[in-house]
Formats: C-alpha cells, structure tokens, sequence
C-alpha cells in the first residue's frame, strides 16, 4: 500500500470511529412520539413541528408514529405501565393527545410526568380553561362550530342561539344531522350543547370530579327530551352519519344544508376544494358556543429520552409552535391568547373565540355517549 | 364406515398402534394451539361472566350479566338487528348465488369465465373501501341519484344509515365465497343424472327440483353456515353503513368494550353472539361429518 492510500485510508476510519459514536448518541435521543389524531395532525407534526425542532435542537431528533386511533396508544399505554413495574424501557416517550386516567392506575404508579413551572418553564402561558389535569399539557384546541351550505341558506337567517337553531331544524326538516356523540367531537360536542341548553347553559357546572350518578340521573334526561323533540326532523327522520367526516361528507354532497363541524376538520375541507370557499358559512351560537376540546400531550416518565421529550413538550407552548397551530391547521391555541402576535388574534378573531366552553371527560363522557345511544338514538317514531 | 375400514386394513394391530401413536403426536402441537387460542379464551370467557368478582376480589357464581342482556331492551333491540341482518343476508346470499353458480357449473361457454371473475372480484376489495365506495354510489345524492335524476325518474330512499344498507354490504361482500362453494358443491353432481332425467322428458325445473337440490343440501348448508358465521360478528359495513340504533352485534361489543370500559358486558355480549354461531357451527360440523360418513 502506499503511503498516501495510507494515510487516506486511516483517515477516513478515524473519521468513521468518529461519526460512530455520535449516530449512537443521536439515535439514543429520538424522541419517540405517537399520535392517535387524523391525518391532518400527524401532517403538521411531520411537516411543521419535526423540521423546527430538529433545527432548534440539533442532538435530537424526533419520530412521530401513526398509532391510528386512541385504543392504539391506550395498548402503548398498557406496555409502557407494565415496563414501569419492571423497570425497563417502554419504547415511547410521550404522547401526542392521551388522557392521563388511562390506563387506570397509570397515575397512581407515577407513569406519567407532572407538569409544573419547573420542569416546563412555560407551563405559566397555557390557558388555565384548558388544563384538564396536571399530567397532561394542552397544546391545541379546536372547536365546533355550524357549517352551512349559503344557497340554501342565507347568511342573515343563519341561527345564532340554540332556540333559533331549533326552530330552524323543525322548519327545514332533512336537513340537519350530526354524528354520533361517541364517533366524533362534532356530534359529541352538539349533544353536549343540548346538555348546557338543559342545564342552565352554566358550563362551570359540569367537572370531572362532579360527576355522580345522581347528578346524572337529573342532568342528563332533560337533554335527551330536548334532542329526541327534534330527532324527527333530521335527515332520514333520525339518521346519525358514523363520523366527522361523513357529516361534512353529506353537507359536501348537498344532502343537508347544515351540520356541526370542527373548526379544523372544515377550514382544511375548504382549502383542499371538498367544500366549496364560496358557498360554506360558518356561524356559531352565541348565546352559549358549542363546546370545543383539547389535546393535551403526555410525558412518560420511564421513557429512556424523559428529559428530550420534556424539551420538546415546552417547544411547543412556544409562540412560533402554538402559531403554526393557528395559520397551518386552523386550530387554535393551548396558551392563552395574549401569548399571540396582535395580527393572528385580529386575524383569526371570527373563527377563533375568545372563551371555549368545555365539557369534562371521565364519567360523563361514558354517561353521555351511553345515554345517548339509549335513550335518542332509537327513537322510535321513525319506523 | 372409518372403524371397518381400519379393521380390515392390511397392517397388524401392534402396527396400528404405533402409527396411531405416531399420528397423535403429530397433531400434538396444532391441538394444543387451538386448546390455547379458542377452547381456553372460550371457556375463560364464560367462566368471567358467570363466577363475577366481588369488591373484595372474591369470585361468585351468579347469573346477573346475562340476566341483564337479555332483560334490556337496548341489547335486544341489538341482538333481534343482528338476526334480522343475518337471516335477510343469508337468504339473499343463497338467492342471488345459487343461479350464479348454476351457471357456471353448466355452462361451457367463453362467457362464464368472465362471470365466474366478475362474481369473485369482490373477495379483493376490503370492506372499508366498500363502505366508502357504497355510500357514494347508493348514499343519497350517489351515483344511482344522479342517473336516477338525469334520465328524469325520482330519487330513490337511500338505505344508507338504515338497516337495508349492511344487507347491501354483506352481500356484497360474501357473495365470492358463497359462490365458491356452491360450485364446488355442483361439481359433485354428474352429468349423467342429468342426462338420464332429461331423457325421460324432465323439464329443467324438475331437473333442479329433483336432481340437482337434493344433492345441493349439503353443500347450501356448509355456504350457509360459513355466510351467517361471517355476517353475524360483522364490524365495519355495519358500523359504516348502519343505523346508530339498534346496531348490530359487532358494533355494540366494540363500543361496550372500549368506550363503555365495561368489560364484563362486553364478554357477555361476546359469549351470546358465541352461542348463536355455535348453533350454526353444530350445522356445519353435522354436514361434514355426515359427508365423510357417505364417502
């Protein structure tokens, strides 16, 4: 060999055993992400926040998996509670939207990271009408709103309180339908108003921890006279369409003239044509909103990258991150709203409310979506 | 009959044995496997739907699950749906596959080919992809409105969201195989019997009557099992194309179990969908032990 080739050779291995520990290093610190949201989520993940992160943290890098839906990452959850007893590595670092009640003692064995000031020093910008839990971080919420097809209705007719919206439903009998409460926030998110509209209209007086059968038992039938009253007059004389998507699906195809949707799942219809711009109206209630939600990350805290994904989960309270919620997804905020730059507030000030009521999950949700099932679903003037 | 026959095989009884033995063994391991993964899951089902545990962890025996199934009427409601959809799917199944593979058993021309292609091309397409494709073509304002509409005849109630659209999927969806065995089933029938009754002046009706269906049963039977087992636990066409409620079985165990949190009904759910397959399992299993008998 020549002494040339030589010194070429051992070069290039010097700079070889150098790379090598450092793709070790690298490939200790990916943060392994799994998301059981829609595609457009998982898009903005992949597309807006991986490329940022990676480029404000350049010893880390970040892995979004597709876990498809909620019971793919309750069994994630499920793996990880079981490697927590055995002291071993779950394979997952943090969740991208997961209720930290599941699984049931995940909390109580300390599975999950308890966010605070400390350990997230922007814990202080989150909107406190969004925290849920402190297990859980809101980063993005959406909310529902009416979407409308204008031929067919005219913008100054559209409802604007619940009564308006009721007359409106027995006027024009066909042409409302939402989904199932339990397949979809829209539907869900509609029978909850229902549930506000019997109650009072008082979001504050539903929480998790109010939650009894009792209180039950009396708050919730009301709601269920209410929407049988108008069952009759959906599309179908009581349809329930299985999804989101398939009640924007029937407003799309000119089935009915309107329906509840999410503010994102509709915003990205029509910029992708499935929804004509021009003539789809949006219109929210204003005697009280229909609820809205949000997601709220996870933090395992016997993942082997802990400290990275705390990193990553602080990155995305950052202005730039909660920003890319509002202008890429039509989402809107986890912090509060004077964490926004004054243009995107004034900008989005019409789709974006400035306070979302929320309705707890936990118990309610199982006595809500049951209820409903039971007692409107099979309503019975319609054979 | 089995046991004749081995009895005057031409291998000595201490040779029988050993072969026997060597035969046990080999089925040892996929015995066993199905030990594991249907009789225990079965059994261990049943066991946690009737000895419940108490709050101190204790188990009992009661009744009260099932008690409870079978007093509401929500669960009914379901239950009677999944009969229902079943029973319709089942006899269109039959209906509509039965002149499909009459066809193709006895036709020779080029044509049946084509057919025979065209009757299993819906084996290859997933039912979720059916479902989308089923409420854009016969959902309202589909395709079928809209060629309806252009040649100036009425729209047609949709059946998507109603019970009549899973019946649509199903069958769809199960017609491939149902024609599969039902040819396999005509090919056992020889030409010749056929020949023979044509000659003494049989008409083509009395031809199927009474040559052709009676050596059918067996083999309607097993189609028939096969369709309803399939039909009976059915999960995305029903949960796509049907109503909220009722809903059929596959649904409502779903949404029992995972959002309900409420395991015990949902298994109790399970194991009473179990026993109405069973009962057209008992069918099938019946019809191939009675046709091994024959053989």
């Amino acid at each position: 060999m020549k002494r040339r080739e030589f010194l070429a050779a051992s070069a290039a291995a010097v700079a070889g055993a150098g790379l090598m520990p450092r793709f070790a290093f690298a490939d200790e610190h990916t943060i392994e992400l799994y998301s059981g949201s829609d595609s457009n989520i998982i898009d903005l993940w992949n597309n807006v926040v991986r490329p940022a992160f990676e480029k404000a943290n350049p010893d880390l890098k970040l892995k979004v998996v597709d876990a498809q839906d909620n019971n793919g990452l309750r069994a994630i959850a499920d793996r990880a509670l079981a490697a927590l007893k055995t002291k071993t590595d779950p394979k997952a670092d943090m969740f991208e939207h997961f209720d930290p009640r599941l699984p049931t003692d995940g909390i109580k064995e300390g599975l999950w990271v308890k966010f605070s000031t400390e350990n997230t020093p922007d814990y202080a910008k989150v909107n406190p009408m969004a925290i849920d839990s402190d297990y859980s971080l809101p980063y993005r919420g959406s909310q529902v709103l009416l979407a409308y097809d204008k031929t067919k209705l005219d913008p100054k007719d559209a409802p604007k309180t619940w009564d308006a919206l009721v007359a409106w439903i027995k006027a024009n009998p066909g042409q409302f339908i939402y989904n199932r409460p339990d397949k979809g926030g829209s539907g869900g998110n509609f029978v909850r108003r229902a549930i506000h509209e019997a109650n009072g209209r008082d979001p504050s007086k539903f929480t998790v921890a109010n939650y009894t059968e009792d209180f039950a038992a009396k708050a919730l039938p009301p709601a269920w006279k209410i929407l049988n009253d108008i069952a009759p007059s959906l599309y179908d004389n009581g349809s329930y369409t299985a999804g989101n998507s398939q009640s924007l699906q029937l407003l799309a195809q000119g089935v009915v003239t309107m329906t509840p949707v999410w503010s994102d799942q509709v915003l990205q219809a029509i910029a992708q044509g499935v929804l004509p711009e021009e003539t789809t109206g949006l219109v929210q209630l204003t005697d009280l909103a229909l609820c809205g939600g949000f997601s709220r990350m996870t933090v395992f805290t016997n993942g082997a990258n802990k400290d990275a994904a705390m990193k990553l989960a602080n990155y995305m309270l950052s202005s730039e991150m909660q920003e890319a919620i509002i202008t890429k997804i039509g989402g809107f905020p986890g912090v509060s709203w004077e964490n926004i730059s004054d243009d995107l507030r004034q900008k989005y000030a019409d789709v974006i409310p400035q306070t979302i009521p929320t309705f707890p999950s936990g118990d309610w949700e199982t006595a809500v979506n049951d209820g409903w099932y039971r007692n409107v679903a099979p309503n019975l003037s319609r054979s | 009959m089995a046991v004749t026959g081995i009895a005057t095989a031409p291998v000595g009884n201490l040779g029988l044995t050993r072969r026997g033995l060597t035969g046990l063994l080999l089925v040892a391991i996929p015995v066993l496997l199905l030990f594991w993964l249907i009789i225990y899951p079965i059994f261990s089902a049943i066991y946690d739907t009737l000895f419940l545990a108490d709050q101190t962890g204790t188990r009992h025996f009661s009744t009260e699950s099932y008690r409870f199934f079978f007093s509401d009427g929500y669960s009914l409601n379901n239950l009677y749906l999944t009969l229902w959809t079943t029973a319709v799917c089942g006899v269109l199944l039959i209906v509509t596959a039965l002149p499909i593979a009459l066809y193709l058993r006895f036709s020779t021309s080029r044509l049946a080919a084509y057919v025979q292609g065209l009757a299993i091309f819906p084996m290859f397409v997933p039912s979720i992809i059916l479902s989308y494709a089923l409420i854009r073509t016969i959902g309202p304002n589909g395709a079928v409105d809209i060629i309806l509409n252009s040649v100036g005849l009425p729209k047609l109630p949709s059946p998507y969201l109603s019970p009549w659209g899973p019946v649509i999927g199903l069958v769809w969806d199960n017609l491939p195989l149902t024609v599969l065995m039902l040819v396999a089933g005509l090919g056992s029938i020889s030409n010749n019997a056929i020949e023979a009754a044509r000659d003494v002046g049989a008409s083509p009706f009395r031809v199927l009557a009474h040559i052709i269906l009676p050596r059918m049963g067996n083999s309607l039977l097993v189609a028939a099992s096969f369709a309803v087992l399939g039909i009976f636990s059915a999960f995305t066409l029903p949960y796509l194309l049907g109503p909220a409620s009722p809903e059929m079985m596959g649904p409502f165990m779903q949404r029992t179990f995972n959002d309900l949190n409420d395991p015990l009904n949902a298994t109790t759910q399970a194991v009473v969908t179990f026993g109405f397959c069973l009962f057209f399992g008992i069918f099938y299993v019946y019809s191939i032990a009675r046709n091994r008998e024959k053989s």
